[in-house]
């Protein structure tokens, strides 16, 4: 995949600017508030519909305008043009692909895959649960369609659910109670699904991260990743979930919530066999969140036939040398990539090719050099 | 700007349909204006009609001009297979495959807590009144494979596993997370063929 060129009107801080890039590395340059983030959010909104930074689209609209819109072109097999229009008034965003409005965002996701590694990824390795099921969903999401439905519909019974839960508590109906042993053999049927993706994408992914993490770290340390759900037992999994959700009903009555499922698990981060959130250095952290967003591009890669666009926001400032060299030497193999720094001559260590392009950001405009 | 009161009236109601934009509802009404008389009236007569001269069948709850709809009251229709669907646009879909010969029950929706639809909000009663009566060898449970109707789904198989009855689902040739209604006519008539056991 080639991004070859966006056109903003309107977005973010952008008047009306083109932006043309280079099939290799493109290291985007500028001062804080100058634009260059919105660059790499652009794109990721081509991938997946959604801003990283953002779930508010009015928020992306420029100061005073009403409307925001970027066009781009992809080159996959054939060219795709691209457009995201937003207007403000109608408070609705339109996504065309080829002229055409795409109507489900399950219709895009996937189709240009995507790898985003910025310095928020620290929550991965150090935050709660849901920042690593986050993680994970979004990564299957892109290569598994079947995946993303089965989450949304995992979700949608969650909220069913608990809903349900909730007004057994309040009413105590028996038609209510009823109705709860369907939702119940719905939220199984589904979570055993999740189940078995997770397993199998967390054992696919394991070589990956081992790969990416000795290819950053030239210490001895083997990562590894634990995966931590209702049970480790495979063959009885929906009687087992099953189970658990009877023994605990009268708890998620009282509760009015789903207190057992997918929707709880766990994704333990280890190297040389010693939990990385409770005894890991700064620098162990950093390597391994590093290494996870490169472990998801060779898994995108193999599981979709081609190269995930890499967008690495800011990320060289929080890095040691030695790191960053093995980076960036390592990115060039990779196809396209975009990276966004503060300042180019704190970096003399990235090495330029001809292929490389520098772009500069000042206020909403380009310069290239 | 401002618009006569008898035209703004008509654009304001049709706006209230789905997919009509307050843009569409003003050309819709423009185009009324310029219409014959006669034609309008016809019109008014169609629209009318639709609520006067049909109601629901009493066996089935698909739309009928009497006490039984054309379906329930067709000797030739087999009515020991049941399909249960969720709308009566299902009914019509299904109807236009030709693949199917036997006679259906409307539940008008499906369980959803959080629009607060139970099981009493559906024409479930009347759906075990009708199976448990007899002579039904298969019910069909042709609801949309989205998050509730396949729950829905769930609740009726548990309801009626013990019957002895044949009790089968639409086979996936329909798009996960999709409509009936939407999807053509081949898929739905692929789906009713190659139905699975529950
Ligand atoms: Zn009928």
């Amino acid at each position: 995949m080639f991004l070859k060129w966006i056109k903003f009107e309107n977005f973010r801080i952008y008047d009306s600017a083109t932006i043309e890039f280079s099939d290799g590395l493109n290291f985007i340059v500028g001062g804080n508030g100058q634009g260059k983030t919105s660059v790499l959010e652009s794109i990721y909104m081509y991938c997946t519909t959604k801003s990283f930074r953002t779930s508010s689209d009015s928020e992306l609209v420029r100061f005073n305008c009403d409307s925001y819109s970027f066009d781009g072109q992809i080159l996959d097999t054939v060219n795709h043009n691209l457009r995201i229009f937003y207007s403000l008034n109608e408070g609705k965003k339109t996504y065309f692909k080829d002229s055409k409005p795409v109507h489900r965002a399950t219709e895009i996701i996937g189709k240009f895959p995507v790898v985003l590694l910025t310095p928020d990824d620290h929550s991965i390795t150090a935050g709660y649960s849901l920042e690593r099921r986050k993680f994970v969903d979004s990564v299957i999401s892109q290569s598994s369609e079947m995946y993303l439905k089965h989450l949304l519909d995992y979700n949608k019974t969650l909220r069913q659910r608990a809903d349900l839960l909730s007004k057994i508590r309040e009413t105590g109906s028996r038609e209510l109670i009823d109705q709860l042993d369907a939702w119940t053999e719905k939220l199984v049927q589904t979570g055993v699904e999740l189940i078995s993706y997770r397993r199998k994408f967390i054992n696919e992914l394991d070589p990956f991260i081992k790969k990416s993490y000795s290819l950053i770290s030239n210490k001895k340390e083997a990562p590894s990743i634990y995966y931590k759900t209702i049970s480790d037992d495979q063959t009885d999994l929906s009687r087992f979930f099953l189970a658990k959700l009877n023994s605990l009903q009268k708890a998620e009555i009282a509760k009015g919530a789903n207190l057992a499922g997918p929707h709880k698990d766990d994704f333990v981060f280890f190297i040389n066999g010693k939990e990385l959130k409770t005894y890991g250095s700064q620098g162990q952290h950093k390597t391994f969140q590093v290494s996870l967003r490169f472990a998801q591009f060779f898994y995108l890669k193999e599981k979709l036939g081609k190269n995930p666009f890499f967008l690495l926001d800011d990320v060289f400032g929080e890095l040691d040398t030695e790191r960053s060299v093995a980076i960036s030497d390592f990115l060039r193999e990779i196809g396209q990539a975009f990276i966004t720094l503060t300042d180019f001559s704190n970096f003399k260590f990235l090495k330029r090719s001809e292929n490389d392009r520098l772009i500069s950001v000042d206020k909403g405009s380009f310069c290239y050099g | 700007m401002q618009i006569a009161a008898p035209l703004q009236a008509v654009i304001d109601e049709l706006s209230k349909f789905p997919g009509i934009g307050s843009k569409t509802a003003r050309r819709l009404a423009l185009y009324l204006l310029k219409r014959d008389i006669s034609e309008i009236e016809s019109l008014i007569g169609a629209i009318s009609d639709l609520k006067h001269k049909l109601g629901f069948c009493t066996k089935c709850f698909n739309l009928s001009e009497s006490e039984l709809c054309v379906i329930c009251a067709n000797p030739s229709r087999d009515n020991t297979i049941l399909c249960v669907v969720e709308d009566i646009t299902d009914v019509i879909s299904i109807e236009k495959s030709s693949e199917f010969n036997g006679v259906y029950h409307v539940l008008g929706g499906v369980l959803s807590p959080l629009n607060g639809v139970t099981q009493d909000d559906l024409k479930i009663k009347e759906l075990s009144e009708r199976v448990m009566r007899g002579g039904i060898y298969e019910v069909i449970l042709a609801l949309n494979p989205d998050t509730e109707g396949e729950t829905t789904s769930l609740y009726l198989a548990r309801l009626y596993k013990d019957l002895g009855i044949k009790i089968t689902r639409l086979a996936k040739g329909l798009p996960v997370g999709g409509n009936i209604e939407f999807a053509d006519e081949a898929t739905v008539g692929k789906a009713v063929k190659g139905r699975l056991p529950y």
